[in-house]
């Protein structure tokens, strides 16, 4: 049997292992499909740190010459820099040669339309049809534009964030930080952003080399190593940001990770303190959001899990910050999207108009404890089994945005089949930790317990 | 019908037609699994297609796990010199050549700094058809080396085989044409070398072309006004990689671009006597040449890597074509109209003659040239057809058909770069050599319709 090469094209780009799966060529009719989708013009082309990517982008330059845009090489840039540089030159998209978390022999593209926003899916289709068809758009000789090179152009997304914080109040405090940047393209950007902002700082996993220290989920293993450095370092904070730098992780002043809602949560309490207006989250933010935008008397609206669909909400409902639960702050005054600089300027600034430390500062809100877990479930089962359970309470305060999520005062539970594995995931949030194991089992009994009716039945039609 | 030529030494087209992202990349990709490990040179001309062609094949290049050494804007003779200086694997030489400013082209160079040889060429096609690439896993990626100013220690070599201070005291005054090509700019570097004063224009390397790349007399009028003016011993037309030329007499005459292999070849011999090799269309004063030098003339299939293959199997001291393009076994086994420009100065200088009594001295041919447009398929079929006006008459079937009779030959063959059929007759009489195209074109157009 031949073996099946991981190759994976979704709304989010296209991503494989180089060599195999991601050939120049697949690239070169990617960025061919692309140049021929947006038409003529300027178009951004980014990449990260992994060893691929010169290549890829050499490929992806190509066809983007071919069909008679104009591509802009920003060198490697974190993705909220490229996404914000798209917008601010008015270039018709970009093209980012990432693929985020994966391990280094991974690469991949994604891509950005006009205005820095990552394609609706609708667009994402009409763009993928013409990469299927193969129908390409090359323009002859004379109409062919040159590539052009910028280089230090990710300062004007740090000046555009500094230019809404407040830096003196900052600088004043002389914060000692500690910095991991996860070997991820944060590292070309991070330290000049902190040194703006007169932080004392000790950088680890800088290098970009396109190896990985560690995984770049902020799960308590991979910020072990920044824990020890804050307390080596007597730092008043951590800060880790994820390969792409859109998100970021926060350690205490005690080394101690502050658990992945602290970041949302610090973030949206500040902006609204300086300005009132909607907060948007996905559902499996935390209910600390709902408490905070109580404080101030403003509407907290929820959306399915993607970062698109919080950032369309947003806009929508003009909203003033908004994000996801995992690290991911969304602040429009400086680009919509997420962005793990403008979430370490707005905490730096919250910290720094605060008399205690982080940890004290993170003891003013209300504590939610929220678990997660997941368990193996066929794709067809999961969504019959997820429509059972929704008959069942469907009198009950429910959203069926994404998957199930059942709402209980001050606590919430969430089944969501996974789109990329045959799996169900539950989480469950709860003023305590009892409370939230409790509701995670309950569910995940009742569930277990409709599939094992279902399958009987199933076999029993036979 | 999109024009699309492969043949041994590369590959050409018209941009955004035959030549796209993916049929630059698979081709770079079929020479990267090609070679043996080791850097490769890419270099390019200057058109405004070749950064698009560049990004293609330095991206399958880096993916075939080669580094590349990146020589950016620069003539295929300095391409081809940089091979072996930097024991490279090969080269990618992107330019169109002599063609249109709509067309440009992958020349594919080997390890010894010469145009693939056919079995290479071969290979080359027979890889690509497959379409089986070897991409390597990027454990450890390979990178891009850029080499600033590769022309310098090209100049160096060059100058050290050149009678330097008989060029110099000479002090001569030239005029240069390089078309807006790769050449553009390094005629100023080679002609300050060479203590020349240089009257120069297209000379930006902006890929503009005034007129086609083609270096001959209908393209030679403003350097013509310009020997004049300036009182220039010598005028040059370069095409865009430098790898051609034609001349201008010192009193402006615009001279066919046959007479620079004979010119040279005259002088050259005398300093490194061996056989001469050129193609079955070049002019027979190459053969006057050679009898009075005592040398052989081998004659091959028409294009550089034929000619190349020949001269080092045949051991040759020159090897050219009448389009322009020469080689010698002292410099380069390579086109190269730098060494020739240099070489011309040398000539002028120790002769002591002018260009005009060096075209005196050489036998008076008159050659003619037609072409025909021909659908791309039936090129080969029609150039067969012709072989019925010459009933019982001995053909040549090495690159088409090629008719000797005394005082005449004819040659028709179908171009390797364009869809086109090429006639060629040459005799001491105009009227003959006129004559005798006209039959044939006449013939094929009624085969045309």
């Amino acid at each position: 049997m031949r073996k099946v090469l991981p190759l994976k094209i979704s709304v989010s780009g296209v991503r494989g292992i180089v060599g195999q799966s991601l050939t120049p060529q697949l690239a070169a009719r990617f960025a061919s499909a692309f140049g021929t989708y947006l038409g003529q013009g300027q178009v951004l082309v980014g990449q990260d740190s992994r060893p691929s990517g010169l290549m890829l982008k050499k490929a992806v330059t190509c066809s983007l010459l071919a069909t008679g845009c104009q591509p802009i090489e920003v060198g490697i840039l974190p993705m909220p820099t490229i996404l914000f540089l798209t917008r601010k030159k008015q270039a018709r998209g970009a093209v980012v040669i990432t693929a985020s978390h994966n391990p280094s022999d991974w690469n991949g593209l994604k891509f950005i339309g006009p205005d820095g926003l990552y394609l609706p899916a609708s667009q994402i289709e009409e763009f993928l049809d013409i990469f299927h068809q193969g129908e390409f758009t090359f323009v002859p000789a004379e109409r062919l534009k040159p590539a052009l090179t910028e280089k230090n152009a990710g300062f004007l997304h740090l000046r555009r964030i500094l230019s809404q914080i407040d830096v003196n109040l900052i600088k004043k405090r002389k914060f000692r930080v500690v910095a991991d940047c996860a070997n991820g393209a944060g590292a070309t950007l991070l330290p000049s952003f902190l040194h703006e902002l007169g932080c004392e700082v000790r950088f680890i996993n800088t290098e970009l080399t396109g190896k990985f220290a560690h995984q770049s989920e902020p799960t308590p293993e991979n910020l072990k190593e920044l824990g020890r450095e804050v307390r080596d370092f007597k730092a008043a904070l951590g800060l880790a940001q994820d390969a792409d730098a859109d998100r970021l992780a926060l350690v205490d002043e005690r080394g101690r990770p502050l658990g992945e809602d602290a970041t949302l949560s610090l973030s949206v309490d500040h902006v609204l303190s300086r300005k009132k207006g909607p907060v948007v989250v996905n559902l499996s933010s935390s209910l600390v959001i709902e408490d905070i935008a109580g404080k101030y008397g403003v509407p907290v609206y929820r959306t399915k899990i993607g970062e698109s669909n919080v950032v369309e909400k947003m806009m929508e409902t003009r909203a003033v910050v908004g994000g996801e639960g995992n690290g991911g702050v969304i602040w429009p005054a400086v680009h919509p999207c997420r962005d793990s600089f403008t979430a370490a300027g707005l905490i730096l600034e919250r910290l720094a108009g605060f008399p205690g430390s982080i940890s004290e500062l993170m003891d003013t809100f209300p504590r939610y404890y929220l678990l997660k877990d997941k368990f193996d479930c066929p794709a067809e089962l999961a969504f019959r089994a997820l429509t059972e359970l929704r008959h069942r309470y469907q009198t009950k305060n429910i959203s069926t945005v994404d998957g199930l999520k059942i709402i209980r005062e001050k606590a919430w539970v969430h089944l969501r089949p996974s789109n990329t594995e045959p799996i169900i995931r539950v989480m469950a949030e709860a003023r305590t930790a009892k409370k939230a194991k409790q509701l995670l089992e309950d569910f995940k009994n009742e569930i277990k317990q409709i599939l094992n009716q279902l399958s009987q039945s199933g076999r029993a039609s036979y | 019908m999109k024009p699309l030529k492969l043949s041994v030494s590369g590959v050409r087209g018209i941009i955004g037609q035959a030549i796209t992202p993916e049929l630059v990349i698979d081709f770079a990709s079929a020479f990267g699994t090609m070679l043996a490990a080791g850097p490769i040179v890419v270099g390019r001309d200057s058109r405004n297609s070749s950064p698009m062609l560049a990004a293609g094949v330095v991206s399958a290049l880096l993916a075939t796990g080669h580094e590349v050494i990146d020589l950016g804007l620069c003539p295929t003779p300095v391409i081809e010199f940089q091979v072996k200086r930097q024991k490279a694997a090969g080269a990618v030489s992107i330019t169109g050549g002599h063609n249109p400013a709509s067309w440009n082209a992958l020349n594919f160079i080997n390890g010894q700094g010469t145009y693939l040889d056919e079995f290479q060429g071969q290979e080359l096609l027979d890889l690509y058809h497959l379409n089986r690439f070897q991409p390597v896993l990027f454990k450890k990626a390979p990178g891009i080396i850029r080499e600033l100013n590769p022309e310098e220690p090209y100049f160096d070599w060059l100058l050290s085989r050149l009678n330097l201070p008989a060029i110099k005291q000479a002090h001569f005054k030239v005029v240069a044409d390089p078309v807006n090509g790769a050449g553009s700019k390094l005629v100023d570097k080679l002609f300050d070398l060479l203590g020349a004063r240089l009257t120069a224009i297209n000379n930006g390397a902006n890929g503009y072309f005034p007129h086609d790349p083609e270096p001959r007399p209908r393209n030679a009028m403003e350097v013509s006004s310009l020997v004049k003016i300036t009182g220039a011993d010598i005028g040059f037309l370069l095409n865009s990689d430098a790898s051609r030329l034609s001349l201008v007499s010192e009193n402006g005459e615009t001279l066919s671009e046959e007479y620079t292999l004979p010119l040279l070849a005259s002088y050259y011999l005398k300093k490194h006597p061996g056989p001469v090799v050129t193609n079955l269309s070049t002019s027979m004063m190459i053969d006057e040449v050679a009898k009075e030098k005592k040398v052989s003339v081998i004659r091959t299939r028409v294009g550089q890597s034929a000619i190349i293959q020949a001269m080092l199997q045949e051991k040759a001291a020159v090897a050219g074509e009448g389009s322009g393009g020469l080689a010698f076994d002292y410099f380069q086994p390579a086109f190269d109209a730098f060494a020739a420009m240099a070489l011309f100065l040398e000539l002028l200088a120790v002769e002591g003659q002018k260009i005009s009594s060096l075209v005196e001295r050489l036998p008076r041919y008159h050659i003619v040239k037609d072409s025909l447009v021909c659908p791309a398929h039936r090129l080969h079929t029609l150039v067969a057809e012709v072989k019925k006006l010459y009933p019982g008459v001995e053909i040549n079937q090495m690159d088409g058909l090629r008719i000797e009779k005394k005082d005449l030959w004819i040659h028709v063959r179908a171009s390797a770069t364009e869809p086109l059929i090429r006639i060629i007759a040459e005799s001491s009489s105009p009227h003959r050599a006129q004559t005798e195209v006209d039959k044939i074109m006449s013939y094929l157009r009624r085969l045309t319709g």
